[in-house]
């Protein structure tokens, strides 16, 4: 007889096997042990494959639902979650799509699911109180030149060589889908200001500024990466822009 | 504040909105712990919520059954969860999600073993000690067992119950649903469950699905509790006495009237329950 370790780790490999996979220790009582488990197996598969309906609802429209619950299918088993809050699980999900051979020719799919994912992060992200532009304008410029300041935990920022904001506004519910896939690379910044998710386009120079802010630069660093991606860009535009974005922290102290 | 035995409804995201508009006459609000784990507008709407009515705090995902041992990171967010709503009631369920790592997002089920009940038990314990307070558990629907174990599932919660201090909650469905599947008989079952331990019941729907050319009833939540649940929970009011009741309805979420009204259809038969107990008193 198996330990309770044995056995769980047994059921935990059946439930994401095939559908003959069973363990020895289920009791048959007029129904197969098999068929017992399968009933388990269902709701695993089906559950999971709901959550990640729900957070990539531009996919499953891309794709259709039934290609989209075959992928799915396979990305769980492939990958289960690791840990129990839903709303944490599908990080991979992109990655495991510019895999998967059934939907290579789709070269921009993985894209739109990493924005779906990133407004997933958003949604859910830890609370943290934005630097105001009051509280700004109160630091002397010494201050604020040196400070540490850090990205909200709401924000992604999202390279694409597709329009993938084109994509998403496309495809939501009454879209026409129709999308100019020449139109080109964005550079998108997603968050949460207040309760609403949102995402916009960045200039190459806003982009290079947060993710230097992002990287742990300070203000001065974050300046410096800015004129780099562009020459002559407008420095104190730059930081009232991100401002008003509500995506900066003071992390100083 | 003592919790009284009124029915209350699980609360589902299709209903926050109107809830938070209408404030509709309930007893009380259960959450998923997992669902408010994240910051954002989910945990604005229940802070409101929470002002209004009282809250359970039912945990899906911390797999007390785990022979790897407890997620230490997950049981210090519940911790966190619970300071900050100071839930009414905390509940739990016998059974294990996660193995290698793996969450599998489900209740699965235990041989009820000896070597079972230590590790159940130790990890009740640990939870109970960490949110300083007595937690339910909750006895799961089962589609199988397993021939190696030596305890019937209401033996083995009496058991948890006794060793650790923990109080039951007692899902009125499942206990239908497990006996239908598995060739229980509900009454005993019931009748097994020490009374004084019982701190809270759910009742929920379930389907009729087909495994190998027989019924399987599934504990679905996505329709009206059935009459044979409804005459289940009459019995149990009256061996336990009035219990907070929760109807839990996850998918398929009706509108929120309908689940009003189920939760109504609980409310009545505690009011008989409550007048039961004073004519005994009285007597």
């Amino acid at each position: 007889m198996s330990t309770l370790r044995e056995l769980q780790h047994d059921v935990r490999d059946a439930l994401l096997g095939s559908a003959e996979a069973t363990v020895g220790e289920i009791a048959g009582d007029g129904v197969t042990p098999a068929a017992r488990l399968a009933v388990y197996r269902h709701h695993v598969l089906t559950s999971l494959t709901a959550a990640l309906e729900a957070t990539f609802p531009v996919v499953v429209r891309l794709v259709d639902q039934r290609f989209f619950r075959y992928a799915c299918d396979a990305y769980v088993r492939a990958e289960p979650p690791a840990g129990p809050c839903l709303f944490e699980y599908g990080a991979t999900f992109p990655d495991f799509l510019a895999a998967f051979p059934a939907c290579r020719q789709l070269a921009y799919l993985p894209d739109v699911a990493r924005l779906e994912w990133a407004m997933n992060v958003a949604l859910h992200a830890a609370d943290a109180t934005p630097l105001t532009t009051e509280t700004a304008r109160a630091l002397s410029a010494g201050t604020l030149e040196s400070a540490r300041l850090a990205l909200h935990p709401s924000v992604t920022l999202l390279a694409s060589p597709w329009p993938v904001d084109a994509l998403w506004r496309a495809n939501q519910p009454g879209g026409d889908g129709v999308v100019d896939l020449d139109a080109g690379a964005v550079d998108l910044q997603i968050w949460r200001r207040g309760d609403d998710v949102a995402f916009r386009a960045l200039a190459p120079a806003a982009t290079a500024f947060r993710r230097a802010l992002a990287d742990g630069g300070t203000l001065t660093v974050a300046a410096r990466a800015a004129l780099d991606a562009e020459p002559g860009a407008d420095l104190a535009a730059l930081l009232r822009e991100a401002l008003d974005d509500e995506v900066l922290l003071d992390c100083t102290r | 504040m003592a919790f009284q035995s009124l029915a209350g409804i699980g609360l589902r995201s299709p209903h926050v909105e109107e809830m938070l508009a209408t404030r509709p006459a309930v007893g009380w609000l259960e959450i998923h712990a997992e669902n408010y784990m994240g910051g954002g507008p989910a945990m604005r709407a229940l802070e409101r919520l929470r002002s209004e009515y009282p809250v359970s705090v039912h945990g899906v995902g911390l797999s007390l059954g785990s022979a790897d041992g407890l997620d230490a990171d997950h049981l210090e967010r519940l911790a966190r969860l619970v300071e900050r709503v100071e839930p009414a009631l905390v509940s739990e369920h016998l059974s294990w999600s996660i193995a290698g790592g793996a969450y599998l997002n489900h209740l699965l089920p235990l041989p009820y073993t000896e070597e079972s009940l230590a590790i159940v038990t130790a990890h009740v314990a640990r939870v109970q000690e960490r949110l300083r307070r007595r937690i339910l558990v909750e006895n799961p629907s089962g589609y199988l067992r397993f021939e190696h174990s030596t305890l019937e599932e209401a033996e083995f919660l009496t058991a948890l119950a006794q060793r650790t201090g923990c109080g039951l909650l007692c899902d009125v469905n499942n206990i239908h649903v497990t006996c239908a599947n598995l060739g229980g008989d509900a009454d005993a079952y019931l009748g097994a469950l020490p009374a004084a331990a019982i701190g809270e019941i759910h009742l929920g729907g379930h389907a009729v699905n087909d495994a190998d050319g027989r019924p399987i009833l599934i504990d679905d939540h996505a329709s009206p509790v059935a009459e044979p649940v409804w005459r289940l929970y009459e019995r149990a009011l009256a061996r336990f006495g009035a219990r907070p009741t929760l109807v839990e309805w996850d998918t398929d979420v009706p509108p929120l009237p309908t689940l009003l009204g189920e939760a109504a259809q609980a409310a009545h038969r505690l009011d008989e329950a409550a007048r039961g107990e004073r004519d005994v008193h009285a007597a």
